[in-house]
């Protein structure tokens, strides 16, 4: 049998960090708050058996579903009018501009208060953070569609509907998908801030008391489902956008991140 | 009105008009002007807060903080790009690190960054190193590996020095990718500064929101969003400068 040294590579640091963390926390060589591996799957399995875990997980993923369908929603559809429509272009290019380069996180206290330390808070400002790299992405891909695309089909007699749906569209998914897988980023990111900040339930709120209670082989696998939860709903979305675009991805960075 | 005067107001009206709704919404009482005071009561926070100095400093806090992990990102991330691009043990090895790691949510390590570097700067400036990095070393590794092989060849034709090659003609070649992994980084730098100020800390213009929060100024809190805002920009466009005057050969409009 060949031996691909190509795939022995790719493994040999991720399995000789964790070999090394496992013997040396066995021997107690490390600081107490990184607990060995083999803890960790103890804590995991831990939590998993009480239910504590999958109550976490329900409550984050519902947070981070909901928040990111209403802010990617939102933002695809407001860009997208606002890549058609001059009149909602101009309306709303300065305000999303001037309110871009400000991290929507800075608002959840304002969101805490408007609605509360449960679901609603959590709900809001993902949906927020994830509006507008969705918006972005959405206007620009519909101003950098082909003219020709559009003046062709028009010459044909096709309807506004069928320009919009047929060329317009599938010439602005590629990049409707780019904004939207970082709206999913961000959805991650300002969920376990605001779990970790302000909340009763959720993965973060799990992670924040297993540091309260020095409890540190719990914290770290809460933090391992998180990490894994993020990087799963981000191959759902990959492999979304790879049944949806088919042949338009080969070629493209996105292929080669696998 | 001249053609030109009303294409302004027609490209710009969304902002006065969304502040004369939210002075009106606000004097006519119609929204609780404890959680959103109206435009004035913002305006006399930024201005007296910027006056006694108080976000000035924290301000200071924050954008020193995420610019120092920013830039250890780029010193360190840029070299290991090229490395992992020109290389390929060094490629196979890290790049499952850089590639599966890249869409996993890398704040839930933040707790772990308290208890090895401590509550205070140290923690936040290694955690946005973190941050940065991931961005910083997926764009310029692709920058980096899409060097055309044919200007390697013709540089190594004249007899040019692997020296030379890099410096001469991989680096500016990669220099477009190089300034948009810049792009992007910055402003993460900047939110995740914010976001860790927010869970725990004692300065920084997160605390700042915070604490103003839980003593229901929310005046101030408006005052500190908008100087963050600001401070962004600020910084976005000096990079956008910077990649002006260095690819000066590929110049976009801003």
């Amino acid at each position: 049998m060949r031996i691909n040294w190509r795939i022995v590579q790719n493994w040999i640091v991720p399995v000789v960090v964790l070999v090394a963390w496992q013997l040396f926390g066995g021997a107690g060589m490390l600081p107490r708050y990184l607990s060995t591996p083999s803890a960790i799957v103890e804590g995991l399995w831990e939590m998993a058996a009480t239910g504590e875990l999958l109550a976490a997980v329900a409550a984050s993923l519902y947070r981070v579903t909901a928040g990111f369908v209403l802010g990617t929603g939102g933002g695809v559809l407001i860009g997208l009018a606002a890549g058609v429509v001059p009149a909602v272009r101009h309306f709303f290019d300065p305000l999303v501009s001037f309110l871009y380069s400000i991290p929507k996180i800075a608002f959840l206290p304002i969101f805490l208060l408007l609605f509360g330390l449960g679901h609603g808070s959590k709900i809001a400002i993902i949906a927020v953070s994830c509006f507008f790299p969705v918006f972005i992405a959405s206007r620009h891909a519909v101003l950098a569609v082909n003219r020709l695309l559009i003046w062709a089909a028009q010459n044909m007699g096709a309807p506004a509907r069928t320009v919009f749906f047929r060329v317009i569209i599938p010439a602005a998914a590629p990049q409707l998908f780019t904004g939207i897988r970082i709206g999913l980023a961000h959805a991650f990111v300002v969920l376990f801030a605001a779990e970790l900040i302000g909340s009763k339930a959720g993965l973060g709120t799990l992670i924040a008391y297993g540091e309260e209670w020095v409890r540190f082989d719990l914290m770290f696998g809460g933090i391992v489902c998180f990490a894994a939860l993020g990087f799963f709903a981000d191959r759902l979305l990959l492999a979304i956008r790879q049944r949806v675009l088919k042949g338009q991805i080969i070629g493209t960075e996105e292929q080669v991140v696998r | 009105m001249t053609a030109k005067a009303r294409a302004i107001v027609g490209r710009w009206y969304s902002i006065p008009l969304l502040l004369v709704v939210w002075g009106a919404a606000v004097a006519s009482g119609l929204v609780q002007s404890r959680l959103l005071p109206g435009p004035g009561a913002v305006w006399d926070a930024l201005t007296g807060e910027t006056a006694n100095g108080a976000l000035v400093y924290h301000a200071g806090v924050t954008v020193s903080r995420a610019l120092t992990g920013f830039l250890l990102a780029v010193l360190i991330g840029i070299p290991f790009a090229a490395a992992m691009a020109r290389s390929p043990l060094v490629g196979n090895l890290f790049e499952p690190i850089f590639f599966l790691g890249y869409p996993v949510p890398k704040i839930a390590l933040f707790p772990v960054f308290t208890y090895i570097f401590g509550i205070g700067t140290p923690s936040k400036v290694a955690f946005t190193f973190l941050e940065c990095l991931y961005p910083i070393v997926v764009t310029c590794y692709f920058g980096f590996s899409g060097v055309q092989t044919r200007l390697i060849w013709t540089a190594q034709n004249c007899g040019a020095s692997r020296m030379t090659i890099l410096r001469r003609v991989i680096l500016p070649a990669a220099m477009p990718s190089i300034f948009s992994a810049l792009r992007i980084a910055l402003p993460v730098a900047i939110v995740v500064v914010v976001i860790t100020e927010m869970i725990g800390d004692s300065i920084g213009l997160g605390y700042y929101i915070t604490i103003w929060s839980t003593r229901f100024r929310f005046a101030n809190v408006y005052a500190a969003i908008i100087v963050i805002g600001v401070c962004g920009l600020v910084l976005d466009q000096a990079v956008l400068l910077l990649r002006h005057r260095i690819v000066h050969w590929q110049r976009e409009r801003a």
